[in-house]
């Protein structure tokens, strides 16, 4: 029979071990927020909905050049608990035309993917800078897409550019002006 | 001993905490003993940051709320030869049993301090 004390000791533990996992988190943010700032790409910024929550941000892109050019995309990052066992959560919230971001903001970056035997995935030595600067190279033409989300978007890249330009453009004009 | 480019990233952070180390204090004599403390001094732990001959992050935290419950916090290495906290590389092989820095499956070698 499990009595009661037993079960408060162990929801005490429970507890504990989640304030344990947070600070372990906010401590490794402290050094890793202020490093991503250091370390921002020009073009794009970094806003935090709360000062006191490093945990929460959105990252804003303005790709000077490429097809996504003249474009405002952002991003809601979030960092779990879990974290640096875990990546953060992404999610692009501007629509656009994108091999590897679908119309609903799924982002498909190997940096992000949780279990990837092939090395490229989520390592605990990663950072939120490693973070930043590969979504910023999802927005230039050096990218390839071997590995896409869209595949309407990837198999108009690979048929034909102007075609792809053209509904980058289109989406860039509706969705993704300041 | 092959090099990988994973290797050659993890040399230049070393030598990056190095010359932030530098700064620290001044060697007033430079011998053979105080270059060997130095090279076991900046082997940091890649998953928590902390370097290895210390306690990890978790068990840093853990003890500043008890100071008498610290725990025995050692470093393993593995048969690649890189060396991480137990508690950091345990948490971390429950996801993926590779070692983190060269992506090698992960069988450890020897534990200790
Ligand atoms: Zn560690
Ligand atoms: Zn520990
Ligand atoms: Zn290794």
């Amino acid at each position: 029979m499990i009595t009661l004390s037993q079960r408060l000791k162990k929801q005490q533990d429970d507890r504990s071990a989640a304030v344990n996992r947070i600070s372990i988190r906010d401590k490794l943010l402290i050094k890793e927020s202020q490093e991503m700032s250091q370390l921002l790409p020009n073009n794009c910024s970094v806003f935090y909905e709360n000062e006191n929550d490093l945990s929460k941000f959105i990252l804003t892109v303005k790709p000077t050049e490429g097809y996504w050019e003249g474009g405002t995309f952002k991003f809601a990052i979030n960092v779990t608990e879990e974290y640096n066992m875990v990546p953060p959560t992404v999610k692009c919230l501007t629509r656009l035309w994108h091999p590897n971001i679908t119309e609903v903001g799924e982002v498909c970056l190997s940096l992000l993917r949780q279990h990837s035997m092939d090395g490229l995935g989520w390592s605990p030595i990663r950072r939120l800078n490693d973070v930043v600067w590969g979504l910023h190279a999802l927005f230039t033409d050096l990218l390839n897409f071997d590995d896409p989300l869209n595949i309407e978007a990837s198999d108009m890249y690979r048929n034909s550019k102007e075609e792809f330009r053209m509904k980058v453009n289109e989406y860039v004009m509706l969705y993704a002006k300041e | 001993m092959s090099a990988s480019i994973a290797d050659e990233n993890e040399n230049t952070e070393r030598l990056d905490d190095a010359s932030k180390n530098e700064k620290m204090f001044t060697l007033k004599k430079w011998n053979a003993v105080a270059m060997w403390s130095w090279d076991v001094e900046c082997d940091t732990c890649a998953i928590c940051r902390v370097q290895v001959m210390d306690a990890c992050l978790r068990c840093q935290a853990e003890s500043k709320k008890d100071s008498y419950g610290k725990q025995d916090c050692v470093v393993v290495w593995g048969e690649c030869n890189h060396s991480f906290h137990y508690c950091c590389m345990s948490l971390w092989v429950k996801q993926n049993n590779r070692c983190p820095l060269c992506q090698q499956e992960w069988s450890i070698q020897r534990m200790g301090k």
